[in-house]
């Protein structure tokens, strides 16, 4: 009997272990979830500022002379950069004032918080990237991520000093958007990931007089609608569709920037509050 | 449990391993998954009890760092434990080359578990089979590469701490 009862211990244990997890209450796995989380964190954090440094011992190789150049462009930069921000302001006005002529609700502020990448996480079943600040940026749960390019993703954890953020490209994030030039929402999803390439999204409920090829591929544009996102951030570029099962809709193919896979940085949203009318 | 302890360390260690090799090869869309490893030495070097805490707690230290349900892991790697410790004694774990199988032979069942957990929430789940193929083939490649020396790793850790794995078996 004895023997018996070793012999099945494995399973035993298991099955106490396996129920006791499955009645343990959500804050206990959620303070549990995040104890890990931030024990584990020097140790995926600690190289990046292995990397951080690295470059900067790289960078202090360059010549004077190469450095003399590269501040003269970046001079020439900053130049168009100071006459974009002067006509930016003048457009806000604008905008601002014709918003106040037609009672127009107003639209949500952010603050624009840059962080470096820690860890890229792609596999086939989520891709998530986690960056060098948390709470103590004030960064919150939600906060849309972008980067010079366009939408990232979103905050879907923040812990101490890191965040997690869901890329556009992982299954579960869905969003509103427009294909650039058309007024009618389409549903963006991401999930398409394949080895060796960019990763894809899909569209649904593309309206029929739609259509996008790969050699003539549609800009698809967050549309605002559901206040995460703000509007006219780029998305992909939408590359094929095709009539849905219902015939009421396109469904179709959306190729993301391969440079998303690259990212050291990036710039998360965070809500500033609703903007005085 | 010093020595359970000292398992779970060089099972964290892992951890950061995996995550800088793929941050490293994240712009290949290629990502590596090391399960195998996790669960699959154990049986062999601690008691029972030892290496099922060290090994459950390294699954949760991968669900609290990986998009799924926190527990996945941990629960996915206690049950591949808890199997090899019932029928270690009829294991080839004396050798290297059938030490490396059976941590193949684990990969492949972890991926299996998790890859049809996650398929339901792809739109398109059977256009990812090329992907889950590619990291699959890749997986095992790293595991068969790394695999002697993570065992040699933890057995001279386990030595280290005076938690000799043949005899506390027995």
């Amino acid at each position: 009997m004895q023997n018996r009862f070793d012999q099945a211990r494995p399973f035993f244990t298991l099955g106490v272990v396996a129920v006791a997890w499955l009645v343990l209450p959500v804050f206990a796995k959620a303070f549990l979830r995040a104890s890990f989380f931030e024990f584990t964190a020097p140790a995926l954090v600690a190289p990046s500022y292995i990397r951080d440094l690295q470059e900067y011992w790289s960078l202090r190789l360059h010549t004077r002379t190469g450095l003399i150049e590269a501040g003269r462009d970046l001079a020439r930069v900053n130049a168009s950069y100071a006459l974009s921000i002067q006509q930016n302001a003048e457009l806000q006005a604008e905008v601002a004032r014709l918003e106040g002529m037609l009672r127009m609700p107003a639209r949500p502020q952010f603050r624009v918080e840059p962080a470096r990448v820690v860890q890229r996480d792609f596999s086939a079943w989520w891709q998530r990237l986690v960056i060098r600040k948390g709470r103590d940026a004030g960064i919150e749960v939600g906060a849309p991520v972008v980067w010079a390019e366009g939408v990232v993703g979103r905050v879907s954890e923040v812990r101490a000093y890191t965040s997690v953020v869901e890329l556009i490209s992982n299954p579960g994030v869905r969003l509103a958007a427009l294909v650039e030039g058309d007024p009618q929402p389409v549903s963006f999803q991401g999930g398409v990931n394949p080895a060796f390439g960019p990763a894809r999204g899909t569209v649904e409920f593309v309206p029929l007089d739609v259509f996008a090829y790969p050699e003539t591929p549609r800009k698809l544009v967050t549309s605002g609608l559901g206040g995460v996102f703000p509007a006219g951030l780029a998305i992909g570029k939408l590359v094929r569709v095709s009539p849905s099962s219902d015939g009421l809709f396109k469904t179709g193919e959306v190729q993301l920037d391969p440079r998303l896979s690259d990212l050291t940085e990036v710039s998360v949203l965070v809500p500033a509050g609703p903007a005085v009318p | 449990m010093r020595g359970g302890f000292l398992f779970f360390l060089t099972l964290l260690l892992l951890l950061a391993l995996v995550a800088a090799a793929n941050h490293a090869l994240a712009h290949l869309h290629i990502y590596l998954f090391a399960g195998g490893l996790f669960a699959g030495t154990a049986a062999f070097l601690l008691p029972f009890g030892p290496g099922f805490a060290a090994v459950f707690a390294s699954g949760l230290a991968c669900d609290a760092n990986a998009g799924v349900p926190f527990g996945t892991h941990a629960l996915l790697f206690a049950s591949v434990h808890a199997i090899l410790f019932h029928f270690r004694d009829r294991l080839p774990h004396d050798l290297a080359a059938g030490r490396v199988l059976i941590c193949l032979a684990c990969n492949l069942a972890l991926f299996l578990a998790l890859t049809v957990q996650r398929a339901f929430l792809s739109p398109a789940p059977a256009s990812e089979g090329y992907r889950v193929a590619c990291d699959f083939v890749f997986s095992q490649v790293a595991i068969a590469v790394a695999g002697p020396w993570f065992y040699r790793l933890q057995r001279r850790a386990l030595a280290l701490a005076r938690a000799e794995p043949a005899q506390s078996l027995l």
